[in-house]
């Protein structure tokens, strides 16, 4: 009887194999009262820093691009999200809890740059909001990485895991409270900075914040082939 | 027992659905082009925009009534957003994904059966196109016997914010280059003279195989390799490529190989930075700018042809004219100008769509303007010259016929000659009309036939 139970099992087994983009959820890492980060297991795919992916709901229709938060060796894949007032998606997620399931395609996307050169160039990262996820990831993934970090938030506690960068890499500007490095618009403080000639920038955030940081880049004399840009909706 | 299927949208859905026929026509089925006589009818839909996919609603209402009198069986495949699957699976019989194309006699046979398409949860909601490679083992039935359409890709990986096609198609994978090579051999050898190599983004070729397949210049330089040595006069035109992985490589390969045609559409979408930002093109316009600079350069007797949205959220009068500027820089021959309008399933949908459809239409027709004096410009520019076309068709004036050039531009012929169909002849250009010309039979000549 054993042999037979064992092939009904295997059958049975094979039935219920759940796919491979699904990933069971193990923690929500609340960040402030609005974010929070999807812990999930590793990749079972090879990424590069920068890379995102696409983030479905099981049960759900639509899905979602986030940039990887976490690094590209880390034991868990982790995606940052800031919930969107009345928003459709970003609610929904909200509720989500440790053991739900959720579906993960990817990698996708360029943005971010080759081994080799995270350790031998110099980096400006521009975020905005959650548009920091990326630069994580890039400071993670390569820790001797030449960089600094200006992100652009409304409240300093929107300075997510900020004490995983160095201090004097991280530039926080906060336009509504003081308790930044610098009080107002990132764009503000970045009109006055002056940066070394072959220095690469990485924006990443709205549309809007990248356009205006791209302007005062290009006015600063850098080529646009410097400035990579990866658009958040 | 005869078959009927429809095929909206693109040139790759068309590709799809030649392989479709060749599934069914194995299995005994016989096409018919009146649906009244058909027992299995089928549709390759289209998730571009929402007429295409208001088309699949009707005519699946028109055909399920059609259920009360005799025995249809339904099917759907193609380009279908998650959210619509979820409500064909109650209209139609049957619906799957290109890649499970090889079962569908399966399918067919023992109708009804739940496809793993049709397979509610735990399915994945974006395709996966790990079977595709069995798609592609299909031999396609082609509709033409001197054109042909070859994918050499599949699905999307960009995310531009105004399309869906990465929900629909899944993420990008390659064909192999020795399949392609094969199939194009394989056309050339039948006497075809226009092959198409398809694909959503078709510069990406390659790169989704980390090392282990060639990129796309070298797939074109393997083409051109073999063009030299076939003896045969034939054109091999790519659509759709993508800024973003277009480079000097590709342009100059396209120069040194006669098969490779002096054609290209390259999607500008936007001549505004800020919106193209917003439609996530992750290409600049300078980056645009030097691409045609190597295109002029290297082969400058190339035609240009381009995609452009115009109305897109965001855009006002003076992006538009941004566009403009740039349709008057680049000069395009030919620009598919689409209206914008939101579709389920894009990140777009979710904005405002803030350009009213009279403004929308009113920046389709300046725009269709300027084209229009740039295509005229350059086609008398042909005049008096003979040039070599491919006639395709019969004119709707009778006594004539229509053909296109290597540059794909159209010439109308004063001759009306069936055994001229599918054969590169010369033809002296004798006037020029916006998007067309006129021309002289020259002399009948066919490499395949001396």
């Amino acid at each position: 009887m054993q042999p037979k139970l064992n092939a009904m099992m295997n059958l049975i087994k094979h039935e219920i194999k759940i796919d491979e983009s699904f990933y069971k959820i193990e923690e929500v890492r609340q960040l402030t009262a609005e974010t929070f980060s999807l812990k999930l297991p590793k990749a079972r795919f090879a990424f590069k820093a920068g890379q995102h992916i696409s983030l479905g709901i099981h049960g759900d229709y639509q899905s979602r691009e986030y940039s990887i938060y976490s690094g590209a060796n880390d034991e868990n894949l982790e995606v940052l999200v800031k919930e969107v007032q009345n928003g459709y998606f970003t609610p929904k997620l909200r509720k989500l809890k440790a053991g739900d399931l959720v579906e993960i395609h990817g990698p996708f996307g360029k943005f971010g740059m080759e081994p080799k050169d995270a350790e031998n160039g110099k980096f400006v990262f521009i975020a905005s909001g959650t548009g920091i996820a990326p630069f994580r990831s890039m400071v993670r993934t390569y820790p001797e990485i030449d960089y600094t970090l200006i992100h652009g938030v409304r409240n300093s506690t929107e300075a997510y895991d900020r004490n995983e960068y160095a201090a004097d890499r991280y530039i926080l500007c906060s336009s509504r409270d003081k308790k930044g490095t610098y009080h107002g618009r990132l764009t503000g403080y970045l009109k006055g900075c002056t940066f070394s000639p072959e220095t690469h920038f990485y924006l990443c955030g709205n549309s809007d914040m990248i356009f205006d940081a791209l302007e005062i880049l290009k006015d600063k004399g850098f080529e646009r082939d410097q400035i990579h840009c990866e658009v958040y909706f | 027992m005869k078959y009927h299927l429809i095929t909206l949208g693109c040139q790759m859905n068309l590709s799809d659905s030649e392989r479709v026929s060749s599934v069914l026509e194995s299995m005994g089925y016989e096409r018919t082009e009146n649906e009244e006589e058909a027992s299995l009818l089928g549709m390759l839909a289209c998730s571009v925009r929402q007429k295409p996919i208001d088309k699949v609603y009707n005519k699946i209402a028109q055909w399920n009534k059609w259920k009360n009198k005799r025995n249809v069986v339904t099917f759907v495949s193609g380009c279908i957003l998650p959210a619509d699957k979820e409500k064909f699976l109650k209209s139609f019989d049957l619906i799957f994904q290109m890649s499970e194309l090889a079962q569908l006699p399966e399918m067919i046979r023992e109708y009804g059966v739940v496809t793993p398409a049709g397979l509610r949860a735990p399915q994945p909601m974006m395709p996966k196109n790990e079977h595709i490679a069995e798609m592609w083992h299909i031999k396609p039935k082609y509709h033409s016997t001197y054109e042909a359409f070859v994918p050499i890709q599949n699905g999307c990986d960009k995310f531009c914010t105004f399309c869906a096609v990465p929900y629909t198609r899944g993420r990008e994978v390659s064909r192999p280059s020795t399949e392609i090579i094969d199939e194009v051999r394989h056309l050339v050898n039948q006497g075809y003279k226009s092959i198409t190599l398809l694909g959503q983004n078709v510069n990406s070729y390659g790169l989704d195989k980390n090392g282990e397949e060639i990129n796309f210049a070298e797939l074109l330089r393997q083409i051109g390799e073999y063009g030299k040595t076939s003896g045969e006069e034939f054109w091999v035109y790519f659509t759709s490529p993508h800024p973003q992985d277009m480079n000097r490589e590709v342009i100059e390969v396209i120069a040194v190989y006669d098969c490779l045609a002096k054609q290209i559409h390259l999607p500008m979408q936007s001549g505004d930075e800020r919106v193209l930002i917003k439609m996530n093109r992750r290409h600049s316009m300078d980056k645009y700018r030097r691409i045609v600079a190597d295109i002029r350069e290297l082969i400058p007797q190339a035609t240009l042809f381009t995609d452009i949205i115009v109305g897109f959220s965001s855009e006002g009068e003076a992006e538009f004219q941004n566009t403009v500027a740039a349709m008057n820089e680049f000069q395009f021959n030919m620009a598919y100008i689409a209206m914008y309008s939101p579709r389920p399933g894009a990140a777009s949908y979710r904005w405002e769509n803030e350009v009213s459809s009279a403004d929308k239409k009113d920046r389709l027709h300046r725009l269709s303007e300027v084209l229009k004096d740039h295509s005229r410009a350059y086609n008398e520019t042909l005049v008096g010259k003979t040039v070599r076309v491919l006639i395709n068709g019969a004119d709707r004036k009778t006594g004539f016929s229509t053909g296109l050039t290597e540059g794909k531009l159209i010439v109308r012929l004063d001759r009306q000659d069936h055994s001229l169909m599918g054969q590169i002849v010369d033809v002296k250009i004798t006037s020029a009309a916006d998007f067309s010309m006129s021309g002289e039979l020259q002399e009948v000549f066919s490499l395949s036939n001396q």
